[in-house]
């Protein structure tokens, strides 16, 4: 219930942004599946150009079960200053079963009650993504399959709405990681690789920030 | 009771449009679904309580909430001449029926009625976005179809298993079509992320025995 009135009010608050403002921050919704490192690359962005994280990163998925946002990231690029509220949102797939949190030392009731907050974080995740954002970084694992359902649905839902995305190949520090694979599954858009945990090519990363969302 | 006005409690009968308007009794614009699935009976029972109360016979196929002795109770008793106004089908079928059950069908008279039962049984979990901007339910060829011949069903052989598993597989049919979340058990959820996209509503928290609360947004239904 807070969550709503606090989305309410921020919903308000943005449009009267709108109404005052005659350059206001672009929302930037995070987006991917889950253990994607969304929320490592959240923090890495946040530390870096404000000095705060966003949330606690996890090994274990669904560890985001709520958005949260970063207002006003101002990042320096070519003498140019560009601003964006960050939010970086839970995990978005088409199954969740508490049975996968048990694995990490998780009793079944904790298991149950995280299955159905990710769940709701999911819904509310989609739910932002129609209403709330002004463009897409789309995080994936790039040691892992980029060819799925999630994924696939997710990046036509954007490119239905018209958004600005990139694809942010993560976790270039895995051995298995694949760059290649990332870039040919969605060859309509910019494939950025780089480690948000390691902080590798993290100045490629906020070029393309700025030059797409600026 | 399938939905509920969280602020006053006024009860709602499975795919009801008024909720769409806010909550007749004090505007409330929050309510809680009542799944079916996890027990019939007593959905039955709930529906029966509520003026709607044939829904539940279109829908299971189970005309035995009503009490043979008291076969007016606490309802209308519809003329004959209005019944079969929207199912001419079962009318033919008077003949051989008790006072309670052709009571029981006399109030299966509006069509809107059995197309909302048709779309919305007892193992449905996709009715809490009944009052979204999907298709309205009368918009489906299948739950208008179906119920009818259920009906007949009910008149003369009430527990016929092969009209109760023909109604199983239309609400996973109708589930596939309707539903965004899908709770497969306690801590299993299956998502439907397009309808998510979809929705008007926020969902707001899922409940440990299955329902949900949602909020719906300021204005809707005024469009």
């Amino acid at each position: 219930m807070m969550g709503l009135l606090t989305n309410l009010r921020d919903s308000i608050s943005r449009v009267t942004d709108r109404l005052f403002a005659s350059e206001e921050p672009k929302r930037i919704g995070i987006y991917g599946p889950p253990n994607a490192g969304k929320t490592t690359l959240a923090n890495r962005i946040a530390r870096d150009w404000t000095g705060d994280a966003i949330g606690p990163e996890s090994h274990v998925p669904h560890e985001t079960r709520r958005a949260r946002r970063k207002e006003d990231v101002s990042i320096e690029r070519n003498g140019k200053s560009v601003s964006i509220d960050i939010v970086d949102t839970p995990g978005v797939t088409t199954k969740v079963d508490y049975k996968e949190f048990l694995d990490h030392d998780m009793e079944k009731d904790d298991a149950i009650r995280r299955s159905r907050e990710a769940t709701e974080g999911v819904a509310e995740a989609m739910h932002w993504l129609r209403e709330d954002v002004d463009g897409v970084i789309y995080v994936l694992d790039s040691s892992t399959d980029p060819f799925t359902q999630v994924n696939t649905m997710l990046i036509g839902i954007i490119e239905s709405r018209e958004l600005p995305v990139l694809i942010f190949a993560n976790k270039t520090d895995l051995e298995d990681s694949d760059v290649q694979r990332v870039a040919d599954a969605f060859p309509d858009h910019e494939t950025v690789p780089l480690s948000a945990l390691e902080g590798n090519n993290m100045d490629e990363v906020y070029d393309k920030i700025a030059e797409y969302f600026g | 009771m399938p939905h509920q006005c969280t602020n006053c409690g006024h009860t709602f009968p499975d795919g009801s449009k008024e909720m769409l308007s806010g909550c007749p009794d004090c505007g409330g614009n929050k309510f809680q679904f009542r799944p079916a699935g996890s027990n019939a009976d007593s959905v039955a029972d709930d529906a029966a309580d509520t003026t709607a109360s044939s829904k539940a016979d279109a829908s299971t196929g189970e005309s035995v909430t009503i009490d043979p002795e008291t076969p007016s109770a606490g309802r209308q008793t519809s003329p004959p001449e209005t019944e079969g106004v929207g199912d001419g089908e079962v009318a033919q079928n008077d003949g051989a029926e008790s006072p309670a059950q052709s009571t029981a069908r006399s109030d299966v008279v509006s069509s809107s009625e059995i197309t909302a039962a048709g779309s919305m049984g007892p193992q449905s979990t996709a009715d809490e976005q009944s009052p979204t901007d999907q298709p309205a339910p009368t918009d489906q060829p299948a739950p208008t179809d179906t119920p009818e011949p259920d009906a007949e069903a009910t008149a003369d052989t009430p527990d016929d298993p092969t009209e109760e598993s023909n109604l199983d597989e239309l609400r996973k049919e109708l589930n596939n079509q309707f539903e965004s979340i899908r709770i497969v058990s306690p801590g299993q959820y299956e998502l439907n992320l397009m309808e998510l996209y979809d929705r008007d509503e926020y969902i707001i928290s899922l409940r440990e025995d299955g329902r949900y609360v949602i909020e719906v947004p300021d204005g809707w239904g005024d469009s």
